[in-house]
Order: C-alpha cells, then structure tokens, then sequence
C-alpha cells in the first residue's frame, strides 16, 4: 500500500509529517518518533517489570516461599509444613479464578501471544487479558509454583508495546516495534543484559533484523538497562567466578554436553505438552487445575523443598563444587522437571524460561560430576560445565541461542565462559531443532493453527483467509438453465465463466465459455458444468489458495462452505494481490530502515 | 539444647570510675550514678576519653562501667535477677539491641532526643539510614576483619577470604570467635558466593552444610577466642598465625603498639554498635540525656580519631583526622573508607535475629562432633597430618 492510500488529516500536524513522502522531513519525525516510544516504553516496561519482579519477592516472603522467610520459622515445622502445602493449593484456586474471570482467552498469555500479534500484525489480546494474566502470574509465581517470571514479563513489555502500538503516529508496523521495544526492556531489565535484551526481541519475537526496528529497540532495551543498573541497582541473576578453561579437549565436551542437554530439553518441552494434554484428560474443570497442580507441588516441596518457586538459592549452589551429591542432584532436576510440567500444563500462569534455567544447570553440574567419575581427567572446575548446562537447555525451549549466549558473556562478562556456552547451545539447538522444533513457543503456536517452522512468510499467508477475499460478483445460473442463456448472461454481464447453484443455494460446478462453444444451444447446463475445479472453504488460507491454484484457468475460484453451500467467488487476481502484498509488507519491513 | 556458650567472661567487672568522686557512687544512691554496660579494651579507653569523662564533668553525674561481651543473655540474666535493673544504658550490636528489643528488654527509643548536626541538619537526616532503631540509636560502625601476623607469611600475604581457608598456601593457625558469627559467612565466601546471596544460601540447610564443611578444612589448626583482646594478643603473641578480630583493636596494635599486623578487608563483616536503655530502669531521663550526649557530633568525632570505628553519622565522619595518640590518619583504617567499603559483608541483623537459636544450635552440634568424623572431605586445603587439634579455650 502506498504511503498516501490513507486519509489525511489536515488538523494534526504529525499525521501529515507521517504520511509525507520519503523526504528528509519525514525521516526525521519517524527516527524522533521512534526513539520517543523507545524511551516511553522501555520506561514503562521496565518500571512494571521490576515492580512485578518486587512483588513476587514480597509474596515469596510473606507467603514462606523462600528460604529466607522459611529459615525464621524453623522453629514451628508444623507452621512450615502447612504453609508449604496450603499456600499452592489456594494460590492455585485464586490463579484458577483469577484466569477464568479476567482473562478473556481463559488461559495465561504469554511470549506466543507476542509472537502472534507481531507475525499477523493482528491486536493481541485486550490489555485488561493482559492485566488478568500478569496478576495471575504474580500470584503463581508468589505462591511458589514452579514457573517461569520471564514469560510474564515479555507479555508484561507486550502490552505496552501493544499500547503504544494503537497509537495513531502514522508509522508503519508501530505495533510491531512497539512490542519489540517493550519485550527488550523487560529482558534487559530482567537478567540486567541489554544486548539480550535488545537481541532477544529480534531472535524471538520480530525475527527480522531491520533498521527501523533496531534503533527503538536498542533505545528501550538501553532505557531498561538504565533502570535495573543504574537507578535501582537490582542485583544480576548470577555471578560466577571463572578463570578460564584449562585443557582444550573440553571443548569436544562441551559439545557432548550441548547434545546431552538438547535431548533433556527436548524430554522437558515434550512433557510441557503432555501435562497440558493429561490436564484436558483428568475432567478437572478449568478453574481447578492449577489447586490440583498446588496439591502436587505443595507434597513435593515437604521433601524437596528446592522445586518451590524460581530457586535462585538452588541456581547458586550449582556452581558449588560439593554442594551437592550425585543423588541428590539427580533427584532434584528430575522434581524440578516433574514440577514444572505439572504447574504449566495444569493451569498455574508463567513461562518456562527460568524453569529451564535452573533444569539446565542441575543438569550441567550434574554433567561434570559423571563425567569426572567416568573420565579420569582433569576439568576446569565445575563453574563452566554448569553454565553450559543452563543456555544449553534454555537456548532450545525458548528458541533464542544467540541471546542465551549474549547472556552469559553480559552477565559474567567472562570470555572465556561465553566462547565455552556458545559450544554447548549450538550444538544443542542444532539436536533439539531436529528433535522437538525451533521452540516450545513456536510449537505451540503450531497447535493454534500457526507454523513458523518454515519462515515467517509461509505462517503468515497462512492465518490470511481466502474468504476474506470474497465477492459476490458473479453470475449465477440455475442448473436447468440452457447453454443460450448462459452465453446471454455471459455477455452481458462481461465474465467467461457462471457458477451452478440450486434453489437451496448448493454448489453444483462451474460452466466456462469455453466448455459451451460446441454444444447445443438448449442443453442444460448441469451436463457440462464442471464439478472437479478449484473451490475453496472458509478455512482456505492464501498460502493453500496459492498451492490449489497451480494451472488453474478462470476468473474466480468458488468458495463452497462446507456443507456445499455456495458463497461467493475469490478472484484470482485478488488471491495474487493478497499474496503479493503480503509478501512485499514483509519484505518491506525487513529492509525497512530509519 | 545445649546452654549457649555465651562468653560473659566470667563475672561482670564492675570497675569503678577511677577519676570521679567515687565517694559519693555508692549502690545505695545509685539515682546518682550512670551505670553504662560495654565492651573494655581499648574500645572502652576511646569511650572513656571521648565522653564518660566529659558527661561527669558536665553533669555531675558519675558513671560506673559494667563490662560484657555481647550477646542478648548477659541483658536477660540481670533484668531477671535485678528489678529493677542496676543498668541503665548498655552498648550493643545492632542484631542483638533487635532481638533484645523483640524480647522486651529494653525501653523503646524515643529519637527526639537526638542531638542536631552542628550546622542544624536534623539528626534524623544526619544518621544513617537504619541506624535509629525501635529501641536503640546506632552509634559507630565497626567490622570483624581477618587479621594476620606479618612474620608469619614472609613470601606472599594472604589477601582474601578464600585463604584464610587455605591451609596449603598460607600454613597456620587460625583463631576465630566461639559463637556463630560470621564465620558462616566467610566460608561461603570462600567458596565464591557473591556478598548480596550469601544470607539467602545461609538461609538452607544445604547453605550451613556447605559453611561447616569449609570450616572442617581449618578445623584441626582453629584456636577460639571470646573476648575482643584475645586475638590481637594471639597474634601478637605469634600464637596463631591468621584471627579474626574487631577492627578497632587490630587499628589499636598496629598504631599504637607497632605489633606486625596486618588487615584483610575483603570481606569485612560491617556491624553497628548501638546504645540502648534496659527496661525498666529507674534512670531513663538520665540514660537518655546520657545518650544524646554520646552521639553528638563532636564525640562521635572525638571518638573517631581514637579507634578506628567509623560514627554513624554523617557531620561526625566529616570530623576523621588524624589518631590523638600517633598522628596516623585514620581514614583510610576506617572500615567504612570507600575502598574496604566494596568488599563489606554487611550483617542482616534481620536475619541474624531470626535465626539466634538455629545458629547456636548448628555450631554447637559442629563443635562437639567428634573429629574424626571430619577429614572425611578430602579437600586440597587439608592436610589430616597438621597434628593435634587445638583444645578449645
């Protein structure tokens, strides 16, 4: 579409800035503009994100999550022990109302609904969805379920973005940027890692790299960092130290490691996708499942009481050489992951990105402790095979191996450690991509009908409809009409083809002027309409409606609903419009610079 | 459960103020006389100089030093056997004037009675944050450092935590404190935690694991100490070879007394020292006047240039020289000097309240363990042949 296809409205001064050519003026209003809403919403986003980040520390405390509010009970084990049960269980029961109440979707959103919005170019789900599932997730997490706070934090930088996005600023795929910045400032202000931040936005939620994108981005995720680092002076998610790795053959172990942590990963998403399955089987009404999660974990966490909540404490003893024993270690990751999938596929709201975290490096410790039984040589510590455990199993759920890897190196600002990761994730990502997919994201957004697996192109032709296309300017005849009429009509009316369709509105074949030119003039059309052409559904999607159309010839295809009423006709010119023009938008904005 | 071994050293010294008129101090007037608990050594002589004298010059009022070692029992002990209590202020960290306060032993603090910086900022903005509390004002910051003899490491100096731990590198013997603080915080330094998780990994049973296991590498070469002098004097007396000990007095031997001492700041354990009033005290306008006497600015300042305890408020730092008796400077021994700053551990009381009996419980159980349930760790630090284990003092 061409920048003055929209109206213009002479009253505001900006719109008619915007919708100016490509001149000097108009670049330089889009780059203020977009650096505005990279301040704007970074700001917001990161402001919410550390509030939200706050208020599930308050509740871990209040609630006897932590163990730092546990250890001042210690003395009362009956207090504890009911407290480790019953608060689940209730903060499962809010969650389940919370969700059923407030959340039009009737489940929690998250970085698919990002993804979504942003591929389709198509509203998210209201920003009061979005509030119900950020409250939701605020209680899950307070209540010390074992998901994921990142997940909630993107969808937290979705809503603004999207926000921002509504705005009338006369800037093509605002809501998309819009989005990307409020995803990168969350990240950033999360892991206090702005390149993450900044990279996971592209990797994972725009996957274009664009000028136009990139500057706001860096700008909000730059504004989340600001705020994390600088003003709040929020405490990174670890630090390690790290001297280097000692013996070169340990990088082929990293690999090995990265292979190993792939199929952990890929166990851990199939499971996520299980629960959510065995959930929908057990007849447990909506609103009940996250209790009976609650239930679960409560009775988990009486004997192992790391699967509660993120773990950060348990993050940290990873990294100990000797804080935990083969056992103990095993049992734990294999709670860990129990949990989680019991918690996310039974309705408890948040993501799995700190999950796989924590999953990731048990598994790495883990790793180095078997392998120093198994192989009498020498490794660099434990330090490093954990960390490489943690991206390793993360990079695949999330599908972000780049920003997995930034996050090391911004986090520990160690080389050596980061070149260690990056080993281990490519090698992981390259297993589990063969495995499993791209990302739990991306698989279940294939679940609802949307396949990013074979680029950005083929899923959003797909989520296009055929019927949206329609038109009912066509001729029709009734199939006892005569050829003569047929050609009468035709003439007419300019076309070179009429559709068949009975009293009852049903689709009985198309005729073509071609078809008739050696019949006789008074045979009914039902014996040569031509039943076996192209038609489409409701359900028909551009990208189908381009593969049905391989040698086809006509004007139109029909669209036949599915019990074989007739609707209307796609042009063919339309489809190919359609087609064309989704496929220049993208290429449009993935070139597209300031 | 065991009694705690609470190092009241002994019986109480009741030592009578040498330069008052101790004529009229007699128990019987004691509306009459300050009792003020505290510490001795030569934090006491910077009390004594800075303010005490001063206060009964002043008032007229003499003050009659009943000496402790910390702890919230010694407090509870005399408010159990006294009513009402012979004390009326009593010096204590900060954790144990919170628990104190959550037990109900002391008066609350009324923080009007504070005296203004002298260019007028309220005393309210002029302290720390934190520092006035429900039941007590913070007066000086000090830490626990690890302080080691200088002769004893010719070749290369230890320099953090981690190798107060190290047996192998720097060989000797160690002296820490015989309570439970502290050194569970060391440990988990040593083995990298970072200072802002340490209280949070402290707070599991796996994080008291993992301390105790560290301090089982040293456990064959630790000596104990209880009262504030004992280590400096150990390592004066080349003793042991590394201590822990309170700044003050670690600043004290090597001003003054030129012992070959040196400090290790990494990981300086950051406490305050705090004036309370006992409950129910029959002096509770004289223990507050008493207050706001010692934490004026220029007695906190006068005290500063004694010892090396940094005041707890900002117009009293400003007033850091140079040390009365040798010239030294004092800032940068000062723990609160921008650069050992850094590298604090700052205590969480908050944390150190909650968990007074787990603590002592955890260490106790640690202490009688048998020792040969100890090398079972085979760690590089230890050597199973270092020879006898030392005898708890």
């Amino acid at each position: 579409m061409a920048p003055f296809a929209c109206p213009l409205e002479p009253d505001t001064f900006f719109v008619t800035l915007a919708f100016m050519p490509e001149t000097a003026n108009g670049s330089a209003y889009r780059i203020l503009v977009v650096s505005l809403l990279g301040v704007v919403v970074g700001t917001a986003a990161s402001l919410t994100a550390i509030a939200f980040v706050d208020a599930v520390l308050w509740l871990n405390q209040e609630l006897l999550v932590s163990p730092y509010a546990r250890i001042q009970h210690e003395q009362h084990p009956r207090l504890l022990n009911a407290a480790t049960v019953a608060v689940p269980v209730l903060g499962g029961l809010l969650v389940g109302l919370v969700v059923r109440w407030l959340v039009t979707e009737s489940r929690g959103l998250g970085p698919p609904d990002s993804i979504m919005a942003v591929q389709t170019r198509r509203a998210p789900p209201t920003p009061a969805s979005g509030a119900g599932s950020t409250l939701a997730a605020l209680l899950s997490l307070g209540c010390g379920a074992s998901v994921g706070q990142y997940g909630p934090l993107v969808y937290l930088g979705t809503i603004f973005g999207s926000l921002a996005g509504r705005l009338n600023l006369g800037i093509r795929d605002l809501q998309a940027i819009g989005i990307g910045c409020g995803v990168a400032a969350a990240i950033s202000t999360a892991f206090n890692a702005p390149i993450a931040g900044l990279v996971f936005a592209h990797e994972v939620i725009l996957r274009h790299y664009s000028l136009r994108a990139f500057a706001p981005v860096t700008v909000a995720s730059a504004t989340g960092y600001v705020f994390a680092n600088v003003i709040f002076e929020r405490a990174p998610l670890f630090l390690v130290n790290f001297d280097g790795v000692e013996h070169s053959y340990e990088f082929p172990l990293f690999a090995l490691e990265g292979v190993l942590a792939a199929g952990l990963a890929a166990a851990f998403m199939r499971l996520l996708v299980l629960s959510g399955r065995a959930a929908r089987a057990t007849g447990v009404p909506d609103w009940l499942r996250p209790a009976v999660a609650g239930l679960g974990l409560g009775v988990c966490g009486l004997y192992i009481p790391e699967v509660l909540g993120v773990g950060k404490e348990t993050l940290r003893f990873a990294t100990i050489e000797g804080a935990f024993r083969i056992d103990e270690l095993t049992l734990i990751l294999l709670a860990k992951i129990g949990m989680t999938a019991l918690c996310v596929g039974f309705g408890f709201v948040g993501g799995v990105f700190s999950p796989a975290l924590l999953i990731g490096i048990l598994a790495g410790a883990l790793y180095s402790m078997v392998l120093g039984n198994l192989l009498p040589v020498p490794q660099s510590g434990l330090v490093v095979y954990a960390i490489c455990g943690m991206m390793a199993v993360t990079s695949p759920v999330i599908g972000a191996p780049l920003t997995t890897i930034l996050i090391v190196f911004e986090l520990t600002r160690n080389y050596d450690l980061t070149i260690a990761a990056m080993v281990a994730v490519v090698f992981s990502n390259l297993v589990a991509y063969r495995v499993f997919g791209r990302s739990l994201f991306d698989v279940q957004l294939a679940g609802r009908g949307f396949d990013l697996s074979f680029g950005r192109d083929k899923a959003i032709l797909n989520v296009m409809r055929a019927a949206d296309h329609m038109t009912n300017a066509c001729t029709r005849l009734s199939p006892s009409a005569s050829v003569g009429e047929l050609i009468r009509r035709l003439a007419n009316e300019g076309r070179s083809e009429a559709v068949l369709v009975d009293n009852n509105q049903r689709f009985l074949g198309v005729v073509r002027i071609q078809d008739v030119q050696q019949a006789d003039r008074s045979t009914p059309l039902r014996e040569i309409a031509d039943t076996t052409g192209v038609t489409f559904d409701e359900t028909t999607t551009i990208w189908d409606a381009m593969n049905r159309m391989r040698g086809f010839v006509g004007e139109a295809v029909p669209l036949v609903a599915r019990d074989g009423t007739f609707r209307g006709v796609v042009p063919e010119g339309a489809v190919i419009d359609a087609y064309l023009e989704a496929i220049h938008d993208l290429r449009r904005e993935e070139n597209a610079a300031a | 459960m065991q009694r705690r071994r609470f190092a009241l050293a002994g019986a109480v010294l009741a030592a009578a103020a040498a330069w008052s008129g101790a004529a009229h101090a007699t128990a019987g007037m004691s509306d009459q006389v300050l009792t003020v608990v505290t510490w001795g050594g030569s934090y006491e002589e910077s009390q004594r100089a800075a303010y005490f004298r001063k206060f009964t010059e002043l008032k007229g009022v003499p003050i009659e030093v009943v000496r402790y070692d910390g702890g919230v029992k010694a407090l509870r002990e005399h408010l159990k056997e006294n009513d009402p209590p012979h004390w009326d202020v009593i010096d204590m960290l900060m954790a144990d004037a919170r628990s104190a306060c959550d037990a109900g032993l002391l008066e609350p603090f009324d923080p009007s009675i504070l005296a203004p910086a002298p260019d007028g900022t309220p005393a309210r903005e002029d302290f720390d944050d934190g520092a006035i509390m429900d039941c007590a004002i913070a007066q000086t910051v000090f830490s626990t450092v690890i302080a080691y003899d200088d002769r004893a490491f010719p070749g290369a100096k230890p320099q953090t935590v981690a190798d107060f731990f190290d047996l192998e590198a720097f060989p000797g013997r160690r002296a820490l404190r015989k309570a439970p603080v502290g050194l569970f915080e060391w440990a988990l330094r040593a083995y990298g935690v970072p200072r802002r998780q340490i209280y949070n990994l402290l707070s599991t049973e796996r994080g008291f694991d993992l301390a105790l296991r560290k301090l089982d590498q040293i456990r064959p070469r630790l000596a104990w100490w209880e009262s504030g002098a004992e280590p400096v004097r150990m390592l004066k007396e080349g003793r042991v070879a590394m201590a822990t000990a309170y700044n003050g007095r670690v600043f004290h031997a090597q001003a003054v007394d030129n012992a070959p001492i040196s400090v290790i700041w990494d990981s300086q354990l950051l406490d305050y020292t705090t004036w309370a009033i006992p409950k129910g005290t029959p002096q509770k306008d004289l223990a507050e006047r008493f207050i706001r006497f010692a934490t004026r600015t220029a007695n906190l300042g006068d005290q500063a240039n004694r010892i090396s305890y940094g005041p707890a408020r900002e117009s009293a730092r400003r007033r850091i020289g140079r040390h009365v008796e040798t010239g030294v400077p004092m800032r940068p021994h000062m723990p609160t000097a921008p650069r050992h700053l850094e590298k604090a551990i700052r205590q969480d009381h908050a944390w150190y309240a909650q968990t007074e009996d787990l603590r002592w419980r955890r260490f106790e159980a640690w202490l009688d363990r048998p020792e040969d349930t100890i090398g079972r760790q085979n760690s590089p630090g230890m050597s199973t042949a270092e020879g006898k284990p030392p005898m708890d003092q």
